[in-house]
């Protein structure tokens, strides 16, 4: 290194990473959550769907996360991928949407948000790992699109996105019918995400649903719970007064000295 | 054709093809969308219209081919308002070609531009790889045209009528269908003409030649 | 014009309290002082005529042309200012050349007059420019057939069959009304063009001049050339004819 301050930047830093690479030193990787995520179209409205395990690597770091993002009072939208890209991506595009409605005076159009999205996943050519299933419903009727952290973007009636989606989509496919009833639609969405939760490792804990309809929608939180800790058999705690004890001091170690009272006259 | 995705990126291993007509065009493509060895969609529309009787067929990467075709679109758009009359085939290809070539470090996509104008006709326009541009009378791109180069170059017949162009492209994009791992699914085509744009479906269980 | 010293002629950003804006009057009057040129659109192309009047018997004929060429297949004239109208016609080539990168096809007249007409005008909206002192003719073929655009130094254009601006244009208008535009042919339309400049010329105010002309015909792919030597001289002649026969037939009114 130079010892002298000298103009223009300094490469020092790549040279030691390279030197640290080279000896076997594996550089930090942003977080990538495991995740199971689908949507479904059914009869008057659009059903999402997620687990609720978030993780570092081999760690759960959250039990009970929230992967639902909401992007409009119609519309909503699963992550997956690097969990942080998920959040803000759907906070940027869900600000700048309510913008957009307050200047147009219109309800949102999923179609608006898949365009946004897509064309600011695109311009970061991949590198913000956000995998989205969009869900809304709109003056069109009910809309359904998964996008891709490259920027492309799919229009089906069912969809699974993230590491549990293979096992999702296999239970869609078995069971996907058009023009499904309300709780119908809800069932299969649980199906397909509790297969992603018992199946794959990434994914886990509990089930989050989001129910959209015209003019309305439905966050239900926890709609499953698959993996409630059970009661133990037995308990851990001691019982009052397992402990003897032997000897008791108590020690004054402060002196309290009266001092003159305070002139609050004026 | 050798296309080099990112780590991840959603492919469009595909089949499409292009012919011209007296009237018109026909375009066809096959429905498979690949992330790896897993099928992301199998009943994707690889037809995009750019405008009201111009049509791309994408192949390579899904977001390359959907970004370029999305800002051809705009501009075709625009241009038929400042115009106020509808764009040649030959202007639209003339925009794909521009933003292919002026990109081709960043991009991996490999389009044929077809469609129907008053001036030309139906006209096929492929557009490779490098980003340059070729006139042709049918043409054929992605991972499964390897396959059907010789078919192509045998079945095809210059005059052919609509509905011959039709059974010529349905057997072509079938046979690569058949040979291709990364095509597959249904065949979806269209039809323009002066008359408009009239949208085809072969279901996966009707492929002719199995 | 009575706006010398009200101090609403100072400037192209300032209107007169009667709405006028009288640094873009001036460029017409600019426009009005100089010699004819006219522009015929004829049922196969289109014929673009000038009258250039010669300052000096000393200047090589054929120099400080008003017709120049912007694209393969389009021209224009220019009235007024020269110089001017020349740093129009090299904003109307960039602009043909900025549209066939694009399109890969020559720019429509239509969309070339507009793109000139938005020039010309924003030289009409800021202080710190001077309107231009020229109009121009915009001569061209394309897709939809011959086209003849007119734009005046305030901006705004419009299509005409046949038009003239310039010293003689009463003459010349006069003339070109008198013509069936859509049944005449380039070939014709150079004569005519040739006949109504001399017509419009006015040999006591201004001594000399030299006829300009350039046509657009549609037979020979659309492409803007100089009129071929023979034909321009063709064409004078019939023009000279044309002239004397007029004087002629006013000599036989007064006896």
């Amino acid at each position: 290194m130079s010892s002298k301050l000298a103009g223009g930047f300094s490469f020092d830093n790549h040279v030691r990473n390279a030197a640290l690479q080279q000896k076997g030193l594996t550089l930090p990787k942003a977080v990538k959550t495991g995740t199971t995520i689908a949507g479904v179209i059914f009869k008057d409205g659009i059903v999402l769907g997620a687990d609720t395990r978030a993780t570092e690597g081999p760690i759960v770091a959250d039990k009970n996360c929230e992967k639902i993002h909401y992007l409009a009072p119609n519309m909503y939208c699963c992550g997956a991928g690097t969990a942080a890209d998920t959040e803000f991506t759907t906070a940027l595009i869900a600000s700048q949407l309510e913008l957009h409605r307050l200047t147009t005076g219109r309800e949102s159009r999923a179609v608006t948000a898949m365009t946004m999205l897509k064309q600011m996943l695109f311009k970061y050519q991949g590198h913000i790992g956000a995998a989205l299933v969009l869900g809304g419903y709109d003056c069109t009727g009910p809309q359904l699109f998964t996008i891709y952290p490259h920027g492309s973007t799919d229009k089906l009636p069912y969809v699974t996105m993230g590491s549990g989606s293979l096992a999702a989509m296999a239970v869609f496919e078995a069971g996907w019918k058009r023009d499904m009833e309300r709780q119908e639609a809800i069932d299969l969405v649980r199906a397909a995400i509790e297969s992603g939760i018992f199946n794959d490792l990434g994914s886990g804990s509990n089930v989050d649903i989001c129910v959209i309809e015209k003019g309305k929608h439905e966050m239900l939180r926890n709609y499953a719970r698959p993996n409630e800790r059970g009661q133990k058999e037995r308990s851990y705690r001691f019982a009052r007064g397992t402990t003897d004890v032997l000897q008791t001091s108590v020690r004054s170690l402060v002196t309290v000295v009266e001092g003159d009272q305070m002139d609050t006259s004026s | 054709m050798t296309t080099v995705l990112k780590a991840g990126e959603v492919d469009l291993g595909t089949t499409i093809m292009a012919v011209e007509f007296a009237g018109g065009v026909v375009v066809a493509a096959d429905s498979r969308t690949t992330t790896g060895a897993y099928i992301a969609n199998r009943v994707t529309d690889k037809l995009t219209k750019v405008h009201d009787r111009i049509y791309c067929c994408r192949s390579g990467s899904a977001a390359d081919t959907q970004a370029v075709a999305d800002i051809v679109h705009y501009y075709l758009q625009l241009y038929s308002v400042q115009h106020d009359e509808a764009p040649t085939t030959r202007v639209a290809a003339s925009l794909f070609q521009e933003l292919c070539y002026k990109n081709k470090d960043n991009l991996s996509a490999g389009i044929i531009v077809a469609g129907w104008d008053a001036q030309h006709g139906g006209q096929v326009y492929g557009i490779p790889l490098g980003g340059s541009l070729h006139r042709q009378p049918f043409a054929i791109g992605g991972s499964g045209s390897t396959y059907i180069y010789g078919y192509c170059d045998s079945a095809y017949r210059e005059n052919m009528s609509r509905d011959e162009c039709v059974e010529f492209a349905k057997n072509a994009v079938a046979l690569a269908m058949a040979r291709d791992g990364s095509s597959g699914g249904v065949i979806r085509l269209a039809v323009i003409t002066e008359g408009g744009v009239e949208r085809l479906f072969v279901a996966g269980s009707d492929l002719p030649r199995k | 014009m009575s706006a010398i010293g009200t101090g609403y002629d100072l400037s192209a950003s300032t209107y007169s309290p009667d709405g006028r804006i009288f640094q873009v009057e001036y460029a017409t009057k600019a426009v009005e002082n100089s010699g004819t040129a006219i522009g015929l659109r004829c049922k196969d192309g289109v014929v673009l005529a000038v009258e250039k009047l010669v300052q000096s018997k000393l200047m090589v004929p054929g120099s400080n042309r008003r017709i120049l060429a912007v694209d393969r297949h389009s021209g224009m004239a220019i009235a007024g200012l020269l110089a001017d109208g020349r740093h129009v016609i090299k904003r109307a080539r960039d602009e043909a050349e900025n549209y066939r990168d694009i399109y890969r096809v020559p720019i429509p007249g239509k969309m070339l007059t507009d793109r000139i007409g938005q020039y010309v005008s924003m030289h009409t909206l800021y202080s710190s420019v001077r309107p231009f002192g020229s109009a121009l003719l915009i001569g061209a073929v394309d897709t939809h057939g011959p086209q003849l655009f007119l734009v005046e130094p305030s901006g705004v254009y419009w299509g005409y069959a046949g038009c003239a601006i310039g010293k003689g244009k009463q003459v010349a208008k006069a003339e070109i009304e008198k013509l069936k535009l859509d049944e005449l042919t380039v070939a014709e339309g150079v004569k005519e063009a040739a006949r109504i400049i001399y017509a419009a010329h006015d040999e006591n105010k201004d001594r000399e001049f030299q006829l300009e002309m350039s046509w657009i015909p549609v037979a020979n792919g659309g492409r803007h050339q100089p009129v071929p030597p023979e034909i321009q001289a063709e064409a004078e002649q019939y023009a000279k004819d044309a002239l004397l026969g007029d004087e002629m037939e006013d000599d036989d009114d007064d006896m």
